[in-house]
Order: C-alpha cells, then structure tokens, then sequence
C-alpha cells in the first residue's frame, strides 16, 4: 500500500517551497480535520490543494468567496423541475474530496456560517434532505493578510472549527529559482495519482491509533495551559523592554487546542513512519494548533512582537519530557 | 551478592533523585575534592571508612548532586554525611562505611560532583581521585587455633553466625539507603562510625570517562527493562552529552556531540523506548541496549 510519504514526495514534486502547506495539507487529511491558510496571493495555495486531489485520484472544487455569495451557491439548493414536475437537488461545490475555499473572509457571516457548519457536521440539509459529504472531506481555507478592505473578519468560534493555521510565507530566492525553472517552461498541472480514497481512510485509521504517551499529554495540557497563564513568560519588545506575554493575550487557547494538538502530534508521528508520538512532533504542531486558537490585543501590533514569535516563546517556555 | 550489590550501587546512581534535570546546579568553588579510606591495610570482613571530602569557598546549607563511587568490590554498610559552613567555605563530609568480603587488591572509582564553577560560570562534573587498596585475608594461624580444634569448630560457627548477622543487617541497611536515598543530613547513623583518620589520597586523579558512564546506563537498563529505568537512562545520556533541561530529540540532535551516528542512534533508540507504546517497550528496550553496544564497541 502507498504510504503518506509517497503522496508527500509527490505532491513536492509540483510544488516548490511550501513544505509546511503541503505538510499542512496532509496532516489535516490524516487528522479528519480542516486548514486555514493565511498568505498572500501567489503562492501555490490553489496548486497545493488541486495537486492533493489528483494526488489521491479525488475530486477538487474551488469556491471563490465574494461579498455577494449565498449559501446555497456552497451548499447547493432545490429547483423546480417543471417536466417532472417536483423538486430537484442540486448539490453545491462543497461536495468534493478537496474544497479550497478561496479569500474565506470576503464572504459575509451566514455564508461563512454555512461553509463552517458544513465543515463540523460533514453534512449538508438542503431542504427536507440531508446529503453526506464525501469521504474524505478536508477544506482549505485560504486569507489574504494584505487587503483587508472590505472583507468579514472570521468569529473566534468560527475559527475555531479549524484544525489549524499555517501562516505562508515566500519562498526563498532558491526556491523561487527552481518555479523559475520548473513551471516557466511547463505546465504547472499536477501529476498522477499516486493513492486512493480507501488508502487515505486506512492511513488515517492507523493515524488515530498512533499512541501517545501521558508524559507527552500532559506536555499538551500545559502548552495550552500557559497560554491562558502567560504572566511569567517575558517578551522582548520594543524599546528593549521585556513584557509579559499575558500583557498581549485577551484570551487563551481552548480546550479544543489540546485535541487539535494531540490529533495534530499523531498525524507527524504517522507521516514519520511511527506508531508513537514524540515530543518534537507536539512542539512541531504546537503553533499551527494555538495560532488563530489565543486571542491576541492590539499590543501585539503596537509594541512590535508580532503572533509567530509569542507563541514561539510560550511554546519555549514549556519544558519539554 | 557482590553482583546485586554492584547493580544497586549502579542503580542508585541512575535513579538517583533527578538532580541535574530537576534540581538547579549549584554555583562553587571547588578548592578540594577528595576520596580517601580511614586505613591504608583493610582487612578481610573487618568494616573500615571511605571519606568524600569536599570543600567549597561558598557558605551553602547543604551540597546537592554529588555521585558516590561504584562500589564494585566492598559492600556498603552505611553512611554518614556532614556539612559544615563556615568563614573560610563549607567543608562537606561523607563517611561511607563499607566491608570487603575478598583479599586482595580493591579499586574504588572516583566520586564525581556536578556544579557550576563560580569562576567562570560553567557548569562542570568534578571527580575525585580513585583508590586502590589491598585487603588482607583473615589469617587463621595462631596459638588459639593449634590448641584445640573442638574450639576451632566452636569459633568456625561464631564467625559464621557473626557473618550471616553482618550480611542481614546490612542487607536491611542497604535496603533502607535505597528507599530514602541521600537526606540532607542523616538524623541517626544507619551505622556508628568511629571518628576516620584518613590517609592521603593519591595524587593522580581518575577522571570518570563517559564512555565509562555510557556503560553504566547500559548495565542497568539491560538488568532493570522497564519505562522509569529508560526514561531515567535517557535523562543520564542527554546530560552526559550536554543537553540542556527541556529540549526535544531534535534539539540534541542538533548538538555536536550527537554527530556522531553511533550516538544520534542510542538517542533515538532511547527516545522510543521512553514513548513507546507498553507492548513495542521490551523491543525498544533492546533497540537502546542495542544501540548502546554498537556505541560502546
């Protein structure tokens, strides 16, 4: 049988440089859970998740969120079929393997309500009927931090539905030699396939049993925990001064961080080709999990910290087992 | 015995209470350090005294992470230990009173101390020097014994009886030493010590090579195969090589000296038997002794 490690090598050989999306993508797959991704445009966030799908011979769809979309054009509506004279379904694009929902915060609350809901409950009611989403489902969610004229923020519980957040950034000026390279004289079309649906609900079967020691556990619990008792941990900030991290944190990660965290930490064991979990697989997974989990003040922009390097320096504060 | 006896002395200084991962080193300046016995002929079952001598320039309550020698040739009776803080420093004493059941020549590895030197700020393991001392055999020639051999029957069984007695009490002794390993101070003696003369410590020092303590860890995971015995033998390891306190595989693999691939492979053997599910742990545990031959060979 194929193993993860295969569809990883596969997907990297149509993306260059965005090993953490594409590790992301995966590990989202193998958790039964969702991304968001926040980036600029341009960065292969599309190409990942179209090379996913065909990756795994699945199928992909592409929903271009605008301040002007409804639910039913996600979730699908009903129609009067006058020749047969009733009601027909017409299931939506959120029925796919793959859905990268693209600029999510351009679209208003009841849309994004619609997508989120889809997303939690993996089924969709359109009208007197309940449609099951395919199997396997993840969504890619993607934010543009540059334009933020005109757009919805996302609500904290909202957010909340995803699994995790992984923040893109450009590649390097190697990497951006090699798309040079590779994709000015060739199409940027994905390649084949190189796994099945079945082979993904299997890998994440073994993924959910991957064991995961108390030690490791009560790593989890007290990376979450110090988010929401961050006074003791000290950031340097601007002006030389060091402040505490509690000075720039409204609210802490939830307990559904320590999940996402413990999910998260098995998937990386897996995809590393192991039946146990590490505790550099909970410190690797740790950001992605509390990133768009804390609820950060307007200080953080002020004195100059920035979001990455707090959590960094709350997930250093934790000694690891 | 002298096996069980050596694996507990090993094992002691495994699972010792986690001083350099739990507790904050200490910062000294070490002016002396020093092993030493109250006698230069020990005899053969006759108790005698080994002394750890310390002494720092700083005024402390107490010494933290000091490792006794491996006792692999005398067994240990009790000890005693004493800190004394004064003007001049503290004076530190630990008075070790310990048996050989052979004759012949005994080595005794150093003692070590694990601090950071208040000069430059560093942390530092400091080590005694070793000794060797020369036991005599129990001399069984004497007016007494030509005399009359129902009497040699009669003290054949005293010495035998007195023996058994020696061996149960300090059975029972190492027994309680294990279950309340290294109080400050012991409030009552777990065996009277006459006041020691020590005799001068050799000159060259031994220096406890890692390699040596790598054999250590290995002696006592392959005769003690559970979890708190891996995970402590980890802890061991990632300090011999300079791990700091709460770092993750990745990090120490980063360090220099797990660049090595013999050594980079004991810390990932190790690492997977101190997470391993309880079914993978007995073939973890033989991945890291394993490992940890093929770094030892």
């Amino acid at each position: 049988m194929t193993q993860p490690k295969d569809l990883m090598d596969a997907l990297s050989e149509t993306i260059v440089g965005q090993h953490d999306v594409v590790e992301a993508l995966l590990l989202a797959l193998l958790s039964n859970g969702h991304v968001l991704l926040e980036g600029p445009p341009g960065l292969a966030k599309t190409l990942a998740c179209r090379s996913l799908a065909v990756a795994l011979d699945g199928e992909f769809k592409r929903i271009q969120f605008t301040p002007d979309l409804l639910p039913s054009d996600i979730v699908g509506t009903r129609v009067f079929d006058q020749r047969e004279t009733a009601f027909a379904t017409i299931l939506g694009p959120i029925f796919a393997n793959v859905v990268l929902a693209d600029e999510i915060n351009r679209a208003p609350a009841k849309v994004q309500s619609a997508l989120l809901e889809a997303m939690q409950e993996r089924q969709v009611t359109i009208g007197p009927q309940t449609h099951r989403l395919p199997d396997p489902f993840v969504v890619m969610a993607t934010m543009n931090p540059l334009d933020s004229e005109g757009t919805y923020a996302l609500p904290v519980a909202q957010m909340d539905r995803f699994l995790m957040k992984v923040n893109v950034g450009y590649p390097s000026r190697e990497q951006e030699l090699a798309i040079l390279d590779r994709f000015a004289v060739a199409d940027t079309q994905p390649r084949r396939a190189v796994a099945t649906l079945d082979d993904v609900r299997a890998w994440r079967e073994r993924a959910h049993a991957v064991h995961i020691d108390e030690k490791l556990k009560r790593y989890i619990v007290e990376l979450v925990a110090i988010t929401r008792e961050a006074e003791h941990v000290k950031i340097p900030a601007e002006r030389g001064a060091q402040l505490p991290a509690s000075d720039f944190i409204d609210y802490g990660a939830s307990p559904r961080a320590t999940l996402a965290i413990a999910y998260l930490s098995r998937a990386r064991a897996y995809l590393d080709g192991r039946d146990f979990a590490l505790p550099d697989d909970v410190r690797a997974v740790a950001p992605h999990a509390l990133r768009h989990r804390i609820g950060f003040n307007y200080r953080l922009t002020t004195e100059g910290v920035g979001a990455d390097r707090l959590i960094e320096a709350l997930v250093a504060a934790v000694p690891a087992p | 015995m002298k096996r069980a006896l050596t694996f507990a002395a090993l094992l002691c200084w495994l699972l010792r209470p986690s001083t350099a991962q739990a507790e904050p080193l200490q910062r000294l300046t070490v002016t002396s350090f020093t092993l030493s016995a109250d006698t230069t002929k020990p005899e053969q079952e006759v108790p005698f005294h080994l002394i750890v001598a310390l002494h720092v320039r700083e005024n402390v309550p107490q010494i933290d992470n000091i490792t006794l020698p491996v006792m692999v040739d005398v067994e240990v009776l009790g000890d005693e230990r004493t800190t004394q803080a004064g003007p001049g420093g503290t004076d530190y004493r630990e008075t070790i009173a310990v048996v050989a059941h052979h004759s012949g020549k005994i080595a005794l590895a150093p003692a070590g101390l694990q601090a950071i030197d208040a000069r430059d700020g560093k942390a530092k393991q400091y080590f005694t020097n070793s000794l060797a001392l020369d036991v005599a055999g129990v001399s069984l020639s004497g007016p007494a014994a030509e005399s009359n051999p129902l009497l040699d029957q009669l003290g054949g069984l005293v010495r035998g009886l007195a023996l058994w007695a020696v061996s149960v009490g300090a059975l029972i002794v190492l027994v309680v030493l294990l279950l309340r390993r290294r109080p400050a101070v012991l409030a009552a003696p777990a065996v009277a010590v006459a006041a020691p003369v020590p005799v001068a410590a050799p000159p060259a020092a031994r220096v406890r090579s890692r390699r040596d303590q790598f054999g250590d860890a290995l002696t006592v995971l392959q005769a003690d195969r559970n979890r708190p015995t891996a995970v402590r033998v980890r802890g061991v390891v990632w300090g011999l090589i300079g791990a700091s306190d709460g770092a993750t595989l990745a990090d120490v693999l980063r360090t220099p000296a797990a660049g090595e691939p013999r050594m980079a492979d004991v810390l990932r053997a190790l690492e997977r038997a101190a997470f391993t599910y309880d079914a993978d742990l007995g073939a973890a545990i033989d991945g890291a002794c394993a490992a940890l031959e093929r770094y030892l060979a």
